[in-house]
């Protein structure tokens, strides 16, 4: 017992000077889901600049949002995605980027920036964007499904999957009935939740990674997920049919953001501009199965990638895609008729 | 020993597939060859995920090492308090045989508040404490936070132990000139040992698995093993967490094996000893 007790000292022991050497080294405090960026890079990154990475990991945006709007610091860099990144810059959270220290700035795809939760380019830097699409086995559906609409069909009961999203679902459902994915009345958004109760017994999971499975096992035969689960399956099954909803695509850009409290800033900035090499541009947005967020590493992507129509979506539906907004107190509502449709 | 029924062996088969089965798959996708970023398929065997998690580029090992460390210190910390508080609660009124008074009421409930309300909450309460405190050690933060609600375990297993106790014990030690400090030391305490020890492994375990609290509380940095799991959900965690989990469950294992080969030596030593005398 005693001896147990003192090897257990001694590892306590031996993890405290990890704690403190880290503080007099160069390092960028990164907090996000960890993994968000891949390992390769940023090994090549600490070796190529002498800054260490931290990766504070975080969970979910919720308890992101709640932590910086307490006054959470030491974090230099943020991503994260666009609806909370509109909070944090009008809750006044953020600091400017400096242009002079992101020369590689001039590489990313005009599409990608000017969005609405940053008009004028001051604080956000995007790093993926992506569409949630329908993808489904030809070979299982007897039609030919081209809106979110055919998702209601009776032949497909039991086959289809979905990611858990309430504000997601709600929002294709408000697509269907020909209003947007942000509406705020809550009389349209009970008739909403009644229409969208009727596509429950097509609904056979709920969930990223649920979904995911189904598919690649088969037992679903349709799928509504976002964009690295729809190229997943569609790598694996390249029969597979993506669709582009006729009632219009949703759409998100994840971005990163300097917090103003960021003690970093340089190093911050250093890693912002390497990311934004085309190479290595290239290299995350594979590596994350997103959306190339970068115009100059298009020359990088793979073949298999550029030709898949995940990631190829035709910029034209893209710039009519539509953001899911932060609407406030609505939220609420949302979350309300989500849980009783799913818990029918 | 009395022969089961076949009815029985069913059952307990049943309960130990189901309680066993999850296990299992951790330990036999740890040693899985398929790559892919959300690995379903089993393609082989192979121990890459366990080369990753020793020689890769990751905050597995680290993350650990904080668990652990957070852990250690809060348990420590949380089984003297819990334990002196309990014993303090007793005496109330053990020795002095009077009824509980409300204020004894009250203490207790105070005492244990921290596991009654929600996780949330007392994160949130954490959080807003230290920014206003301006403290910013990572470390410290988590092992005060973790102090907190782990003194209840070891508060109430402890107390529990104590009220089926017997009083006279107490009042024979005094009454043969012990001090009370003696008393405390030679008879309250080692009575209480099992239970300090069961309540600090409840502490030991609540501590480890603790997600909620730890994620608001812990600063800009390192994040304890929980927090990293949870985060990695969004891009898809990692087989090397399959990895550590097989690492853990076999040192648990080796552990419990070695605990139990100790006391069958002792208990052989003992009957040993007893049949000579």
């Amino acid at each position: 017992m005693k001896k147990l007790l003192s090897l257990m000292i001694a590892l306590c022991l031996m993890a405290m000077p990890l704690t403190g050497l880290a503080q007099e080294e160069k390092v960028v405090n990164i907090l996000s889901w960890y993994g968000y960026i891949d390992d390769v890079t940023l090994t090549e990154f600490e070796e190529d600049t002498g800054i260490k990475v931290i990766w504070s990991p975080m969970e979910s945006i919720d308890d992101m949002l709640t932590k910086m709007t307490q006054g959470a610091s030491g974090y230099d860099l943020i991503i994260t995605s666009d609806y909370s990144l509109d909070i944090l810059r009008q809750a006044g959270l953020l600091q400017k980027l400096d242009k002079s220290l992101l020369p590689n700035y001039e590489n990313l795809n005009p599409q990608y920036l000017s969005q609405y939760y940053d008009p004028e380019n001051e604080y956000v830097i995007p790093h993926v964007a992506g569409c949630p699409l329908i993808i489904y086995d030809p070979e299982a559906v007897p039609f030919e499904i081209t809106s979110y609409e055919d998702l209601w069909r009776p032949e497909l009961a039991d086959s289809v999957v979905v990611m858990d999203s309430a504000r997601i679902l709600l929002g294709i459902t408000l697509k269907t009935m020909g209003y947007g994915m942000n509406e705020t009345d809550p009389d349209l958004l009970k008739q909403a939740q009644e229409k969208m109760m009727s596509l429950y017994p097509n609904i056979l999971a709920f969930g990223d990674l649920e979904s995911v499975t189904a598919m690649e096992t088969k037992e679903a035969s349709v799928g509504f997920m976002f964009t690295p689960f729809v190229y997943m399956v569609k790598s694996l099954y390249p029969d597979y049919q993506v669709v582009y909803p006729t009632e219009g695509l949703g759409y998100g850009i994840d971005g990163y953001v300097i917090p103003s409290n960021a003690e970093n800033v340089e190093n911050a900035h250093a890693l912002l501009n390497y990311m934004m090499q085309p190479a290595i541009a290239a290299r995350n947005a594979e590596a994350q199965m997103y959306m190339c967020v970068n115009q100059a590493a298009t020359g990088y992507l793979s073949s298999q990638y550029v030709n898949d129509p995940v990631m190829n979506v035709d910029p034209e539906l893209v710039a009519q895609a539509e953001f899911i907004l932060n609407v406030g107190e609505t939220e609420t509502l949302y979350n309300e008729l989500y849980t009783t449709f799913k818990l029918q | 020993m009395k022969k089961r029924s076949a009815g029985s062996i069913i059952f307990l088969s049943i309960v130990l597939v189901v309680l066993y089965l999850p296990i299992v798959v951790v330990v036999v996708y740890s040693f899985n060859a398929n790559t892919a970023r959300i690995p379903l398929a089993f393609t082989g065997w192979s121990t890459h995920w366990y080369h990753e998690l020793f020689f890769g580029r990751n905050q597995i090992g680290q993350a650990l090492l904080l668990s652990l460390n957070v852990a250690f210190w809060s348990v420590l910390i949380s089984s003297v308090i819990g334990t002196l508080g309990a014993i303090g609660m007793a005496q109330r009124t053990l020795n002095e045989k009077r009824k509980s008074s409300r204020m004894d009421t009250v203490m207790e409930s105070l005492a244990v508040l921290p596991i009654m309300i929600p996780e949330i909450i007392l994160g949130l309460a954490f959080l807003v404490l230290f920014n206003a405190a301006g403290f910013q050690g990572n470390e410290l933060r988590l092992i005060l936070a973790h102090t907190t609600f782990c003194i209840p375990y070891v508060f109430l297993t402890v107390k529990s132990q104590l009220v089926g106790m017997d009083t006279a014990l107490f009042d024979a030690a005094r009454d043969l000139g012990a001090s009370p400090f003696r008393v405390l030391l030679d008879i309250t305490l080692p009575l209480c040992r099992p239970a300090i020890i069961s309540g600090a492994f409840l502490a030991l375990a609540m501590s480890l698995d603790d997600f909620v609290i730890s994620f608001f509380v812990y600063g800009a940095g390192q994040g304890t093993l929980p927090i990293l799991i949870y985060s990695s959900v969004k891009v898809g965690v990692s087989p090397q967490i399959n990895a550590l989990c097989t690492l853990m469950i076999g040192l648990v294992f080796t552990l419990v094996a070695f605990g139990r080969y100790i006391s069958s030596l002792r208990s052989v030593q003992r009957k040993y000893v007893s049949a000579r005398s």
